[in-house]
């Protein structure tokens, strides 16, 4: 474990190096929540209005919370960068040294994401302030409640993403799923409240990665209670525990099929 | 003057062909690309499915008009990076020295540069445009006034990527300056107009010309005006006249420690 942390520390202290990209990248990020602002203040006519239990308030803030979870992922970069290792055959620096590949790929990719993820939440909250005018009911535990779901929730998108990399073994470029699944929580994941959808295939998004990546940590934060957090976090344990089974059975068997010429 | 515009056009059309018979060597990567950037994009119309599902019209725009938008954005930007990819990597190109082998060619270093690589992906984004155009409802007429709107849009997000990414000549990396005047272009292009107010609204037709390059467009679909068509025609012309200005008084600033590359 004490090799997984040291990686993770070195990856910490390097990105600071970039703090400036992460605070231009912060940008893009906001120009989201600004149009989400503005679409959401036309559909609700009056702000008094609720839909699905959710007001004009409500909404932003749920979409502030889901936008840092998706937008810190960095998993584009993340995604390419394990496909290109898998490519290239890069990966045989990393398969022959003392640790798991996938603990050196979670650990040095949240390393990665930290203080991008502290920066984006401090963000958060003072434009959704601004564009709201009023916090929803936090008190301290459903902050850290909140927080404890959002590390999670990155865990998790994290091992997603590792092993949509790793399907790289079998076919030439898994860039492309990676996008459909990128898309797949941002349309379905970040912009609306599960609530939101026809009650059909609300149960089906509950079981969901969605539930626990996005969803889960942002009603957190808009509607906190000890059984929700409680439902989440067991949720987010699951799934970790599932991914996490995935990606190393995935990896065992692709590693097998690798061929690498000359070096 | 005409023989050599003719001539600048035919190398840049065989330098698109090149690239793209180079890109379909893998024709399982091919395919996939495409496919995959076809759905990347239709996953979009859930959003607006749950959006109309909650109110009858947004923005003042009907469902059927904002996969429209949709089209004319998708096609618009997959124009742009299928023909002109490098346009959008310039800052990177001027900063590395990688203009070096741009600069002994007998044609346009600012054409030979952006037309010498293509982005695959950007096929779909074409595809989907017409996709949403059948969809929406197509005539010949229909066609190819889509065609020349994405055509036109496609050209002013081209030259506003070199614009941004010229300012290299002048403060070194504008790199990000660059992606965030393209990420800004692609965000507001997918949303209806109607949504937004004031002084974003006035930004949305002038510093940030997303209302040139697909707004104005859908007007023009949906109902032909004369004097939209000929605001857009002119503003591609003058965006374009900019970017090649802005580029050759950029050029002239221009230096490198002679950086040997090979261009296949």
């Amino acid at each position: 474990m004490r090799k997984y942390l040291y990686i993770y520390k070195s990856e910490v202290i390097s990105s600071l190096s970039y703090v400036l990209n992460i605070v231009i990248g912060i940008f893009s990020y906001l120009l989201l929540i600004f149009i989400f602002f503005n679409l959401w203040n036309y559909i609700y006519s009056d702000s008094s209005d609720t839909i699905n239990g959710y007001t004009i308030g409500d909404m932003i803030w749920y979409i502030s919370i889901t936008e840092i979870l998706w937008s810190v992922a960095g998993g584009r970069k993340f995604c390419r960068k394990i496909c290109d290792d898998v490519r290239s055959g890069n990966i045989t620096y990393n398969i022959n040294k003392p640790y798991s590949y996938i603990g050196y790929l979670l650990s040095s990719h949240l390393g990665e994401v930290t203080i991008k993820f502290i920066i984006y939440f401090i963000s958060a909250i003072i434009v959704g302030f601004i564009f709201v005018g009023s916090f929803p009911e936090i008190t301290a535990l459903s902050i850290i409640g909140t927080i404890i779901s959002m590390i999670l929730a990155i865990i998790i998108n994290s091992l997603f993403i590792i092993f949509i990399g790793l399907v790289s073994f079998y076919i030439e470029d898994a860039n492309p799923l990676y996008w459909l699944y990128s898309k797949f929580l941002l349309v379905v994941g970040t912009l609306f409240p599960i609530e939101i959808f026809p009650e059909g295939i609300q149960g089906f998004l509950k079981l969901s990665p969605i539930y626990v990546i996005t969803y889960g940590p942002a009603k957190l934060f808009v509607d906190f209670s000890v059984e929700k957090f409680l439902n989440i976090i067991i949720a987010q344990i699951i799934y970790i525990g599932i991914s996490f089974g995935l990606c190393k059975i995935l990896y065992k068997k692709g590693v097998r099929k690798l061929n690498v010429n000359g070096g | 003057m005409l023989t050599a515009v003719k001539n600048q056009i035919k190398v840049a059309l065989l330098s698109t062909k090149y690239g793209l018979m180079r890109e379909m060597t893998n024709k399982v990567t091919f395919i996939m690309d495409v496919t995959f950037m076809i759905l990347n994009n239709a996953s979009f119309i859930i959003q607006w499915i749950i959006l109309y599902s909650l109110k009858d019209d947004i923005g003042g725009y009907t469902f059927k008009q904002v996969l429209l938008l949709w089209g004319i954005a998708a096609s618009t930007y997959g124009f742009a990076h299928f023909s002109f990819k490098k346009a959008f990597s310039i800052s990177d190109t001027i900063n590395n020295g990688k203009l070096d082998s741009y600069l002994v060619q007998p044609k346009n270093v600012l054409i030979s540069c952006i037309t010498s690589d293509i982005q695959v992906s950007a096929i779909g984004d074409i595809l989907y445009g017409y996709i949403m155009l059948l969809i929406y409802g197509i005539t010949i007429q229909n066609f190819i006034l889509f065609s020349l709107l994405s055509i036109s849009g496609g050209l002013i997000v081209v030259s506003i990527a070199v614009i941004l990414g010229s300012l290299s000549f002048w403060i070194g990396k504008s790199d990000s300056i660059a992606d965030t005047g393209n990420d800004l272009m692609v965000k507001f292009a997918t949303y209806p107009d109607g949504i937004f107010k004031g002084i974003t609204k006035i930004l949305l037709f002038t510093l940030i010309p997303v209302g040139i390059t697909t707004y104005m467009p859908v007007w023009i679909m949906t109902e032909f005006n004369i004097t939209y068509m000929s605001i857009v025609l002119a503003s591609s012309a003058f965006f374009i006249f900019t970017a090649f200005s802005i580029f050759n008084r950029g050029l002239k600033r221009y230096s490198s420690s002679n950086l040997m590359i090979s261009k296949i």
